[in-house]
């Protein structure tokens, strides 16, 4: 999440929401968020229903698996990074800024 | 001799071909939402107690939507 934060400008001028989501507590992530300087909402899925709607749950873990999504206005998926993928968020940046000069 | 490093060699080619293997995620299925999905709406609670619901940026912005496996861990 603190590469998101480190682009958060970037996202923002390319009107883009960052919303962060995992299986944590909001206690868990509001302890984070103020550690790690997240200024975005960082979502709490607890127990899970969301992640596995999306089919992102890793019963290894009992947790989300790391994923990107990036959706547009309409509500529709545009893309997607997987695991390892997903660490770096600059496909993200580079998607949205590419839709705000009209693609 | 001869007969031994050939079959050496044939051992040590499959060796990287199953460690692969068992490096994949094998109990994790694809995702179901995929790029051409409509994104499922859903409603959650920050980490200040405010609801935030994807449905509240639709006709406004793009939303990254951002999967992460624990709070306090990289990433």
């Amino acid at each position: 999440m603190q590469a998101f934060q480190q682009n958060l400008a970037k996202l923002e001028a390319a009107d883009t929401q960052v919303l962060g989501v995992s299986m944590d507590s909001r206690f868990s992530n509001q302890a984070w968020a103020e550690k790690i300087g997240v200024s975005f909402p960082l979502l709490s899925d607890w127990g899970g229903d969301v992640t596995k709607e999306y089919g992102l749950y890793n019963p290894k873990y009992k947790a989300a698996r790391r994923v990107n999504y990036l959706i547009d206005k309409n509500g529709k998926v545009i893309e997607m990074q997987l695991d390892s993928e997903a660490i770096d968020p600059s496909k993200v940046v580079q998607a949205c800024e590419a839709r705000k000069l009209g693609r | 001799m001869k007969r031994l490093l050939l079959s050496l060699l044939l051992v040590t080619s499959f060796l990287p071909a199953s460690y692969a293997a068992d490096n994949k995620p094998e109990e994790t299925p694809a995702p179901k939402i995929k790029v051409g999905d409509m994104a499922p709406d859903f409603t959650l609670q920050d980490q200040n107690g405010n609801k935030v619901s994807l449905h509240d940026f639709k006709g406004k912005k793009n939303v990254a939507l951002a999967f992460y496996i624990f709070a306090f861990t990289g990433g």
